[in-house]
């Protein structure tokens, strides 16, 4: 019993001692995969571009530069000098980026509006599978909310438009303000879109008021306003040729034959919708805009003539929940032309009726603006280098909101009276 | 392509006729110089007179035309008129958008004089009828002692292609590192004369030389330049073939302020390789070596030029980054198949056209490479303060004929196969081939 009761004795006292080996050994092995785990980058988790354009998700970005190259991009912001520096999102880097000032009316020295092109130096190079990304410094619109409102409403309508979100952007360290992220009109988003990364996309340069009108038959007059995005080293000819056709068409004088002319270069119902999308927004530089077309892409298939606009730049959207429907409709010559036939005029309605249910469904445009609003609103507060006061900031959200809230109504009403 | 243009057919054969023209007139006057005498048997009045159109006297103003146009007045001043036109036909194979690469081009309307005073200084006007920086070289050479002084705009003392007159050179173009390398010419003042088997010239300049210097003002070049040549001529004293031989070191130093580099690639025919678009700062260093030898009516040249530009303060993070090189070199090689003595020079053809022979030919061959990189550890890319520059180079083989009807008249053709490394657009290296030929008529006095 004895020599027993030593031995389970002696077993027990073996078998603590072996269950203690063990959970010493998984507690070394938990240690040891914690600091792996917490040694491992975050960029080991794998990220996409949908990360990346997560609106819900106030981002972080940080960005690089020599001390010097920052100056000069303050300095010079008028030009489209590219720096290089190191770009960070997530833990996840990459280095020798291009950086350049960029913007229009929102390019300005304090709060610098960026593009970062990621294989401009390094060929190949891609964050995330992107070439690029734009970071839209929100300059020209105090609730800093209605450009990606405006993509939404185009997303949420079938349109297609480029994805964003919001970060909070740190030029070596330093706070620069609230930011847009923005999805560069490239292949990879013709790919994404329209499943065809071998369109052509072309940007729109806005050099003087231009309603429509037939520029003439050099191809020479449409390159310093029409940017090929896509096809860079191909011929103007093919380049170019379905533009001019468009203009051609659309300013003949014939009747019988001018829409079919029009059609065979423009997808017409995706234009009116475009328009139309815009209209309900009061959308004050656009297709219909206050000097003249502007803001958009040219889209064309790899494989036809028919071209699509894609919108760009919204921060002037909600510019007059009253605004009429038909606001500088007649001042486009196309516009003007294709609102003239009734059916297309009826189709044109009907889509207007389509942004309305879309924008007061389950009250998604309020819904919008309001957690988009709760999102920014910090960070929006914390920028100081920003054009607006922050009371200009509540101001331009609470507008919005009424905005939002009003204006399905009001484009009802004035369906109604069209019809 | 600055001074290029295209012409029409009818431009050219107005350009043809012109130099059809110039030809003739030239051949002629060579004629009339020659004849009725046999060579070496005209009575000496009869040369004085041909040469002068008078009889000169001491003191007088005498106006002769041998190799140039020449006016002496008195004993005082003496001066030589000179003119230089050519014209290339070039095509290159080079994939370009640059149209201007190919067609006709006016290469060089020059003109200028020179001369001496006093006979205890020398000088030198000469420029350009046209273009944005008109002037070559205008400078005075004080002669009087062993040491030599030479002050003005010239080109500074490194490598010997550079230094060549564009009258005289070999082949149509001037090797790649001597172009793209080579200072060229600015403002300074220069010490220079020979010891013994041993020639030298030492000088303090505005700038780095006129070569690379970019016509913007987001590039930044040399300032002050010192630069140093010492050549050697070993056999000088000796009766053998290798009398002829020389070699020589040359040097230049200079501070290049912050900003984007001057110094660029492009190939034979302009077709840019490598642009300046990497930052600099700090100490731009040439060191070169050179070597010539023309036995007979064969020459053998060589030359090395390597060029090193600081990058100081130039990282990301305000460190030093590895300084960016440039290489080129060059071996060629001439043979006058009518005979003539290289030394003396090939373009004084010992039986010129129309006078019993058919002016001197002469064929050769060329081999260079011109290089661009910076050593260092981390991300090759193209970024103006990358850290690692992926080497470009132009490897080039040039085959020329160059036929020389008379004293004033050469006419040259080159065919150049280049191959260019440059990166890709996945930053490999990647090469590219392709021929150019060019024809080159040339008319100086």
């Amino acid at each position: 019993m004895n020599s027993h009761g030593e031995d389970t004795a002696t077993e027990k006292t073996e078998m603590r001692d072996a269950l203690r080996a063990l959970r010493v050994r998984r507690s070394v092995v938990h240690i040891f995969v914690a600091i792996l785990l917490g040694l491992l980058p975050q960029a080991a988790v794998a990220q996409t571009p949908d990360d990346l354009f997560d609106p819900t998700t106030l981002h972080d970005i940080r960005i690089r530069l020599n001390a010097r190259d920052l100056q000069s991009l303050h300095d010079r912001y008028l030009e489209n000098a590219f720096y290089p520096g190191e770009f960070e999102w997530r833990g996840a880097s990459v280095g020798n980026v291009a950086v350049r000032s960029r913007g229009t009316g929102s390019r300005n020295g304090i709060k610098l509006g960026l593009e970062v092109e990621f294989d401009r130096f390094i060929g190949g190079q891609r964050f995330l599978g992107l070439r690029g990304i734009v970071l839209d410094n929100l300059w020209q619109d105090p609730a800093l909310l209605r450009e990606s409102v405006t993509m939404a409403l185009f997303a949420r309508l079938g349109q297609p438009a480029p994805r964003e979100s919001y970060a909070r952007l740190f030029i070596n360290d330093e706070y620069q303000g609230l930011y847009a992220i923005v999805e560069t009109i490239d292949d990879q988003f013709l790919s994404r879109s329209f499943g065809d990364p071998a369109g052509y996309v072309l940007e729109y340069h806005w050099l003087s008021e231009f309603y429509g009108s037939y520029p003439g038959s050099r191809l020479s007059a449409y390159t310093p306003m029409f940017e090929p995005r896509t096809h860079e080293l191909e011929s103007p000819t093919t380049v170019y040729s379905p533009i001019e056709r468009l203009f051609y068409e659309a300013n003949r004088n014939t009747d019988s034959t001018w829409r079919e002319g029009v059609d065979r270069y423009l997808d017409v119902q995706q234009f009116l919708m475009h328009v139309a999308i815009e209209e309900f927004v009061s959308e004050l530089d656009g297709i219909t805009g206050y000097a003249g077309m502007n803001n958009f892409y040219l889209y064309r298939p790899a494989d036809n003539t028919r071209q699509q606009l894609i919108p760009w730049d919204r921060d002037n959207a909600f510019q007059d929940v009253q605004s009429s429907v038909f606001l500088r409709i007649d001042d486009n010559e196309i516009l003007r032309r294709l609102l003239g036939y009734p059916d297309l005029r009826e189709l044109y309605l009907q889509m207007l009726e389509a942004c309305a249910a879309a924008a007061a469904g389950d009250r998604w445009l309020e819904r919008e603006v309001a957690w988009r609003a709760a999102l920014i609103t910090p960070a929006a507060h914390a920028d100081t280098n920003k054009w607006y006061s922050n009371d200009d900031v509540d101001r331009g959200i609470a507008l919005l909101q009424s905005f939002a809230r009003d204006r399905p109504a009001i484009v009802l009403n004035q369906i109604r009276e069209a019809r | 392509m600055s001074g290029i243009y295209q012409v029409s057919w009818s431009d050219r054969v107005c350009k043809g006729c012109a130099c059809i023209f110039l030809l003739t007139f030239c051949v002629k006057l060579d004629a009339q110089q020659a004849a009725p005498w046999p060579e070496g048997a005209a009575p000496a009045s009869a040369v004085a007179q041909q040469a002068t159109g008078g009889v000169a006297e001491q003191g007088e103003t005498t106006f002769t035309w041998r190799d140039h146009p020449t006016l002496d007045i008195g004993d005082h001043l003496q001066l030589d008129f000179r003119a230089r036109i050519q014209a290339d036909v070039r095509r290159s194979g080079f994939v370009t958008a640059d149209d201007d690469l190919d067609g006709v081009d006016i290469a060089r309307r020059r003109v200028g004089v020179a001369g001496t005073i006093d006979r205890v200084a020398t000088f030198e006007v000469e420029r350009e009828l046209d273009g944005n920086n008109p002037w070559r070289d205008v400078y005075l050479n004080y002669q009087q002692f062993p040491v030599q002084v030479q002050g003005g705009r010239f080109k500074l003392p490194l490598s010997l292609d550079e230094n060549t007159s564009a009258t005289n050179l070999d082949f149509i173009y001037r090797s790649r590192a001597a172009t793209q390398l080579a200072p060229g010419r600015d403002v300074g003042v220069m010490a220079h004369g020979r010891h013994g088997l041993v020639r030298y010239d030492f000088g303090i300049f505005r700038g780095d030389g006129d070569n690379s210097r970019a016509n913007t003002t987001t590039h930044v070049t040399g300032m002050t330049t010192r630069a140093g040549r010492v050549v050697i001529d070993p056999f000088r004293r000796s009766k053998s073939a290798w009398r002829d031989l020389q070699v020589g070191v040359a040097f230049t130093t200079s501070t290049v302020p912050e900003g984007f580099g001057d110094i660029r690639g492009r190939s034979a025919l302009g077709e840019s390789f490598f642009t300046p678009t990497i930052l600099v700062n700090g100490a731009r260093r040439r060191i070169a070596l050179e070597q010539r030898w023309r036995p007979g009516p064969f020459s053998v040249k060589a030359e090395y030029i390597r060029l090193t530009n600081e990058r100081l303060g130039q990282g990301m993070d305000n460190g030093d980054l590895p300084p960016l090189e440039s290489a080129g070199w060059y071996v060629s090689g001439t043979w006058i198949l009518t005979g003539e003595q290289k030394s003396r020079g090939a373009d004084n053809p010992k039986r010129p056209l129309f006078q019993g022979g058919y002016g001197a030919i002469e064929v050769g061959g060329r081999i260079e490479k011109l290089s661009f990189w910076s050593d260092g550890i981390g991300q090759i890319s193209t970024s103006p303060r990358a850290e690692v520059i992926l080497r470009q180079s132009d490897r080039a083989a040039t085959f020329g004929v160059n036929w020389f009807p008379n004293r004033w008249t050469k006419l040259q053709f080159n065919l150049v196969q280049e191959q260019l490394l440059i990166p890709s657009r996945d930053m490999a290296a990647q090469t590219l081939q392709f021929w150019s030929r060019v024809l080159r008529v040339q008319f100086a006095l």
